[in-house]
């Protein structure tokens, strides 16, 4: 037992695991590209989502429609069909993708539709009397909505958005099966190379994950804390 | 690029229904399993019993912050190991990517499930446990005719955004080789070179699933919220957002 996972745990299969042929053969891959993919797409998809969620909330049919319609077509699809339709549409047309591209798209669309979805629902959270406090107090209507509507709203979706950047780091594990040298892929060629250690070689991973993961949650965890926040970023 | 629908009539409409079968047998399996584990697991971490406690946290944390692909593939791949030698030869020749797929999706969903059910439980007012338990009912009782019926009004809306996920998440089923529908489009796109259509009918396969089973969860909940519609006959269910202008 001990046996299996020294043979797993080598130095040479761990720095596959984190960097993959970096040093090598000079491609990123292993821990280093799922972190890539991951807050590139994070970041992609939280500026995609925070427009389309304010377009969601906005009364105006023009706004509402298009971003309606982006976010349930792009929601209520597997995020493999995506990738697909990402890697596999644009050579039809004659445009050149690579599968990081590919993958790095379609995560972020699927993504952004989620946290549209979340930013519109912390918008309407809230309370009304806020706004009609607000407006009492003689605040202009664009006014209203960057000073009190918005760093209400922020703090209020929070521990949603923890939830959904989870999900879309988990999420980059799906570049494998197009073939990207992610986590997934490397763990798998490990594993099919020792070919007697599957338990150890996939818990390594799943621990690997499980890290990345939780010190994602623990980070947007600490910005909840409002104190905190103002200190690191409006330094009040 | 020259795409001609017509063929999904042929050979490549078989595979997809194939798949379709497949990906529906799979959704409704691990459905089932992933709401009973939930249910359970989401109870007793409600009660909040010391013993349980940290088996149950361990189990949910680990589901929830791993991906689902290497779930499956982690459950594929040491089934020989983690299993009894017989039991596994038994398996093998039934051909197990099935039942990995289904065990594998139902434990990750189930801790989502577990979450939202626990949340629910706790939004009914801990006095109306209490006041049964006090009234006599026995434990069981009291959580089934009180607790649960009270929560379940809250748990529709989380528990069908879980089931559309789910429903999306059978896709990486492929990954193990089971032959739902994602697998089919793979197989269609290389061997009849029908790429794009079948690409398309599958995505709008997907879609109707998932908006079947919005739906249901509609109607599951406008049933359930009969009774407050018929104490106050003027007040509409609250559309989503009626709150700001």
């Amino acid at each position: 037992m001990m046996d299996n996972w020294a043979r797993v745990w080598t130095p040479a299969n761990l720095e596959r695991l984190l960097v993959g042929d970096l040093f090598s053969r000079g491609q990123m891959g292993g821990l280093l590209l799922t972190l890539c993919i991951g807050f590139l797409a994070i970041a992609g998809s939280t500026l995609i989502g925070a427009v389309v969620g304010i377009m969601r909330a906005s009364p105006r049919k023009a706004l509402n429609i298009p971003a309606m319609l982006y976010v349930q077509g792009f929601r209520n699809v597997p995020l493999l069909i995506l990738v697909f339709w990402a890697y596999f549409l644009p050579p039809a047309f004659g445009i050149q993708t690579s599968k990081f591209l590919s993958v790095l798209v379609a995560l972020t669309l699927f993504t952004g539709a989620y946290i549209a979805e979340i930013v519109q629902g912390g918008i309407r959270s809230v309370a009304p009397s806020n706004l009609e406090a607000a407006r009492a107090l003689g605040l202009g209507q664009r006014q209203i909505h960057l000073w009190v509507v918005l760093p209400q709203a922020f703090f209020n979706m929070l521990p949603a958005l923890a939830g959904r950047y989870v999900v879309s780091m988990k999420n980059t594990s799906l570049a494998f099966l197009i073939g990207l040298m992610d986590l997934t892929e490397i763990g798998k060629q490990i594993g099919a190379r020792l070919m007697t250690a599957p338990v150890e070689v996939y818990l390594t991973l799943l621990i690997m994950y499980f890290v990345v993961n939780r010190g994602l949650t623990m980070c947007v965890r600490l910005l909840e804390n409002r104190q905190y926040f103002n200190r690191l970023f409006l330094r009040i | 690029m020259n795409s001609d629908f017509s063929v999904l009539l042929g050979e490549p409409g078989r595979l997809i229904l194939v798949g379709l079968v497949e990906t529906l047998k799979l959704a409704a399996c691990s459905l089932v399993l992933a709401i009973a584990i939930g249910t359970v697991v989401g109870t007793v971490r409600w009660i909040g019993w010391r013993l349980t406690e940290p088996f149950c946290w361990l189990y949910i944390e680990f589901a929830r912050n791993t991906p689902p692909v290497v779930q499956i593939l982690f459950w594929y791949f040491s089934a020989s190991f983690v299993l009894p030698t017989p039991m596994f030869m038994a398996l093998r020749d039934f051909g197990y990517e099935l039942g990995a797929a289904i065990l594998a999706l139902a434990l990750y969903h189930g801790a989502f499930f577990a979450e939202v059910i626990r949340a629910g439980l706790n939004s009914v007012p801990k006095g109306q446990f209490e006041a049964a338990r006090a009234l006599g009912l026995r434990f069981p009782q009291a959580l089934g005719k009180v607790a649960f019926p009270q929560a379940i009004r809250v748990l529709v809306p989380p528990l069908v955004n879980e089931a559309t996920a789910l429903i999306k998440n059978t896709s990486l089923a492929m990954a193990i080789g089971v032959g739902e529908m994602t697998f089919q489009y793979r197989a269609i796109d290389n061997f009849l070179f029908r790429g794009l259509e079948a690409l398309t009918a599958i995505t709008v396969i997907y879609m109707l699933l998932c908006l079947i089973a919005v739906g249901v969860g509609r109607l599951i909940n406008r049933a359930l919220s009969r009774h407050i519609r018929a104490r106050h006959p003027g007040r509409a269910v609250l559309p989503a957002g009626s709150i700001i202008q």
